[in-house]
């Protein structure tokens, strides 16, 4: 007998969920509680699968039920989580406004933190992080506030925070597990400990069966560690699965990295295509995967550029600033490329990844020591940064 | 930065976590009325039947802590302060913490449903069985003595008016969709009562909807969730209507249970000094990690100080799962600890002390009045408050003069039943009966609430008489913790339904013999 894998059996039951009210929870007289399982039924198939045009769906079906019921803050936060997930903050800022309870509630005071992060108000992120798990010492507070660690470069803190959370979780919340098992390889991977990383994502696996976003995840590390014709077979499966956008670009790059030019072009193809129909629709999702995809596929600064400058304008953070830098870099552009970088950095967020652009744009300015100096802090932090890697 | 693989892209607002299995209801203890072989004392632990009724969930460990002691002896001139109710506390919190090493019998079960039985430092010898779920047992103790045992499903043997209860808090959640983010919409800010207030529409009973509270959930309204009147409802023939209906709303439920029936002997050395067992249930779920086989232990509690604490006084298993609730005397939690999980401290419940008077203080202001409008005698001093009033308290100080008689008033018995040897036993009080928060059988009673909990308890309403001044009386007799479930009562007072608050009984009739507890449905 073939058992269903978790990812499968989870799916199952989001239909199940789903198809238990049915559309017409939504016609009213409604039923509140109806009505809350069937779009959070949406929501969390959407988020299951992946799916953008599913996630899109949902906000609708969500939108229609926040007309319909009295008390709709369960619903306004459950449309700021998924604003934040497309990136639209100033909808997501709306939304906790919408309701006073939420900017108080410690699910609010959360996605609150979030957005100081993504909009560059570093202190006031981490000192919400720390307040909210002061009170609520939750698996997701702790995972917070670790990933915020994570990208300031402060690695054994973060890892400290994700195993803090993962000793929150119980056997009845394996998927959270797996997610931060995926979040402490990525640490290991940031930091070159392939091996280490493997384990994390085996051990992802283990908790959770079957799920694309582990595959995905393994899919990177076979690439890093070489191991092309794996990670392409494995790539391969995935975008089969999931039709996302970064995914194929991703599995482009390792194409193209494997030398196999004509593959990767039609990956990256169908990558571009979807990125730039989701932003002529409005979405502003895939702005920063424009960027990358510019600056380093097509190498094409101007694009890069201009793509980064309508992401900065949404968030302004070191992300977002050094992926300017970098657009301008192959702009050519080398004295905004080093202002915008130099901004980056005083973020004190530290990587491979921002150190090696770091180094690469001061050398094409010139300063040959503190494109070295740069440079060996990158290979101090990933020995083998150079290797494939996914722009997450 | 990680745009799309952060935490947020896993976090749902609405929680997916079953941990329902690990929701405790009830811990029964009384003493067998079979002493063939020397005395022995019935534990029964009852939780939510999840999956089902006689299948447990294997992800649970579930523990019986057990503590035997002497019976505390009062002293001839106590010292009724706070100063000393706190040293009270403190005595108690040093017991338990330093003095008294609870044994525990501990409960998994495995893929098969077959149960994980364990024996912890009994003094009659600690062994582990593994055991079929849903039979009745005897197990043998390496110093041979005979232990009873049942794990599995069977008949809920609590029997109670909860949506009345409910009704009585106005506990929102029993009969509103309250969004998860309006957390102060939980217990709403109405006073709580026995009768209903006039106007408070939110709470009171609607004959055109007979079953809303009993499953049947409105939206909450958009108006103020408030109350603003002033006086009990009365009916046209003069009457105040019970939140309370006495129909029983566990009809029909099962839980799944550990039931145990263990010599006295086997417990302690000294059966004849320690005549108290005090006991206490406890859920924990399995730990993500610990489901994951081949991960080693992690080594947080090395690094992590809280978790230091617990390494302290965890063992390598229980290192492995996570405390979710626990269960020592009845209503303890419900009534007393506002059902939030950070209370949720078993018997370590001492720390609440505070918490549990000015809680007492607010509950009194609420139930005292509308005893009083009965006509019956209130323990609580309201001040001849006219009508149920909201009232919170911050500073125990404040709280504690108007909850002393409450705390200290010994709760009367309705005859000597309950002391079938006729022995010097002081009757209890609320303030030894709910710190610590166990349920403490004595072995020389019957094992009645509150001197253990029989199934045959009615001990929601027992809770209830807590309010009432034992040293009134009714038709010449004082009153006693069975006051309110005298139906004679109930015919003579001013109040519609003529009801005691809750069933006087069972669903089904409760065996005569191990395990006790009826079938399940």
């Amino acid at each position: 007998m073939v058992t269903a894998s978790d990812y499968q059996a989870e799916l199952e039951r989001i239909e199940t969920d789903i198809a238990e009210v049915g559309e017409q929870a939504l016609t009213p007289p409604t039923d509140t509680e109806k009505v809350t399982k069937y779009v959070n039924g949406l929501y969390r198939r959407a988020v299951h699968t992946g799916d953008l045009d599913a996630l899109q769906t949902a906000e609708a079906a969500i939108g229609e039920a926040i007309r319909q019921i009295h008390f709709a803050g369960d619903l306004y936060l459950l449309r700021a989580n998924l604003a934040f997930k497309l990136h639209r903050l100033a909808d997501v800022r709306r939304d906790l406004e919408a309701e006073p309870r939420l900017l108080a509630c410690p699910e609010g005071l959360a996605i609150q933190a979030d957005l100081d992060f993504q909009q560059g108000r570093y202190a006031q992120a981490r000192e919400g992080y720390a307040r909210i798990i002061e009170s609520h010492r939750t698996w997701d507070s702790l995972a917070r506030l670790a990933h915020f660690e994570a990208q300031m470069g402060n690695a054994a803190e973060a890892d400290r925070l994700y195993l803090e959370a993962e000793d929150e979780l119980t056997a009845k919340e394996m998927r959270s597990y797996a997610w931060v098992e995926l979040q402490r390889g990525l640490l290991d991977l940031a930091h070159g400990r392939h091996a280490e990383a493997g384990d994390h994502y085996a051990r992802a696996e283990q908790a959770y069966s079957g799920h694309w976003l582990v595959a995905e995840h393994q899919a990177e590390l076979l690439g890093a560690q070489s191991r092309y014709a794996e990670a392409a077979e494995l790539y391969e499966r995935v975008v089969e699965r999931v039709p996302k956008p970064e995914l194929q670009q991703a599995f482009g790059e390792l194409l193209t990295v494997m030398g196999e030019h004509a593959r990767a072009q039609g990956w990256h193809e169908k990558a571009l295509a979807a990125y730039l129909d989701s932003a002529e629709h409005g979405g502003v999702h895939y702005y920063h995967h424009l960027v990358d995809f510019y600056a380093d596929v097509r190498k094409d600064g101007a694009e890069a550029v201009r793509w980064a400058r309508k992401d900065i304008a949404l968030r302004d953070n070191f992300a977002s600033q050094a992926a300017l830098a970098w657009a301008h870099h192959r702009n050519g552009d080398t004295q905004k490329a080093l202002a915008g970088i130099t901004q980056a950095l005083s973020s004190g967020a530290r990587s491979a990844h921002l150190l090696s652009q770091a180094a690469a744009i001061h050398r094409a300015a010139g300063r040959a020591e503190d494109a070295d100096a740069f440079a060996r802090t990158a290979a101090e932090i990933n020995p083998r940064h150079r290797s494939f890697h996914v722009h997450r | 930065m990680a745009d799309h693989n952060d935490p947020n892209a896993v976090n749902s607002i609405f929680s997916d976590i079953d941990v329902s299995a690990a929701d405790l209801y009830d811990i029964f203890g009384f003493p067998s009325a079979d002493t063939d072989g020397g005395e022995k004392v019935v534990i029964a632990l009852t939780f939510a039947s999840v999956p089902q009724a006689g299948v447990l969930d294997p992800d649970l460990l579930y523990r019986i802590q057990i503590a035997p002691s002497r019976r505390i002896v009062r002293a001839a001139k106590e010292d009724q302060s706070l100063e000393a109710l706190l040293k009270y506390f403190d005595g108690i919190k040093q017991t338990y913490l330093k003095t008294l090493k609870p044994l525990e019998v501990r409960v998994t079960i495995d893929a098969d449903n077959r149960a994980h039985i364990r024996f912890i430092n009994f003094p009659g010898g600690s062994f582990a069985q593994v055991v079929e779920t849903n039979k009745n047992l005897t197990l043998k103790s390496p110093g041979g003595h005979a232990i009873k045992a049942y794990i599995g499903g069977r008949d809920d043997a609590f029997f109670n008016d909860l949506p009345g209860f409910f009704r009585s808090i106005n506990y929102a959640p029993q009969f509103y969709h309250v969004p998860h983010t309006m957390t102060e919409a939980r217990e709403l800010p109405i006073p709580k009562t026995f009768l209903e207030l006039e106007g408070n529409d939110l709470f009171n009973y609607d004959p055109a909807n007979p079953n809303w509270g009993h499953g049947v959930k409105k939206d909450l309204p958009p108006g103020p969730l408030t109350w603003s009147g002033n006086k009990f409802a009365k009916n046209a023939n003069g009457n105040y209507r019970f939140v309370y209906s006495g129909k029983d709303a566990q009809a029909g439920k099962n839980v799944n249970a550990i039931i145990l029936e263990m010599p006295l002997a086997y417990i302690t050395d000294a059966p004849a000094q320690n005549r108290i067992v005090n006991c206490w249930g406890e859920s924990w779920v399995r730990k993500a990690a610990n489901k994951v086989e081949t991960i080693p232990d992690d080594p947080l509690w090395i690094e992590h100080p809280h978790a230091l604490i617990d390494a302290l006084t965890l063992d390598d298993e229980l290192k492995k799962y996570k405390l979710v609730d626990t269960d020592g005397q009845a209503f303890a939690d419900a009534a007393l600890s506002e059902r939030e999980d950070s209370r949720q401290m078993g018997a370590n419940n001492f720390w609440l002390a505070p918490h549990f008077i000015k809680r007492l203080a607010h509950l009194g202001w609420g139930f005292g009045p509308s005893v009083s409008a009965l006509g019956l005698k209130c323990a609580f001093d309201h001040g001849n408050s006219p009508v149920s009033v909201h009232r919170t308290y911050s500073s125990v100080i404040e709280a504690f003069p108007l909850v002393k008689k409450v705390l200290f008033q010994e709760m009367r018995m309705p005859d000597d039943s309950w002391n079938p040897k006729g022995l010097n036993i002081p009757l209890r009080r609320p303030v030894e009966i709910f710190i610590p928060n166990v349920n403490a059988i004595d072995m020389d009673t019957t094992g009645t609430w509150p001197f253990g909990r029989r199934l045959e308890d009615q001990v929601a309403t027992r809770f209830l008489s807590v309010f009432l001044d034992m040293e009134a009386e009714f038709n010449g007799k004082k009153y006693h913790v069975e006051i309110m479930n005298n139906q004679a009562v109930w015919d003579a007072l001013p109040i519609e339904p003529k009801t005691p608050p809750n069933p006087l009984k069972n669903d089904r009739e409760f065996l005569g013999h191990f395990p006790y507890l009826a079938e399940p449905w």
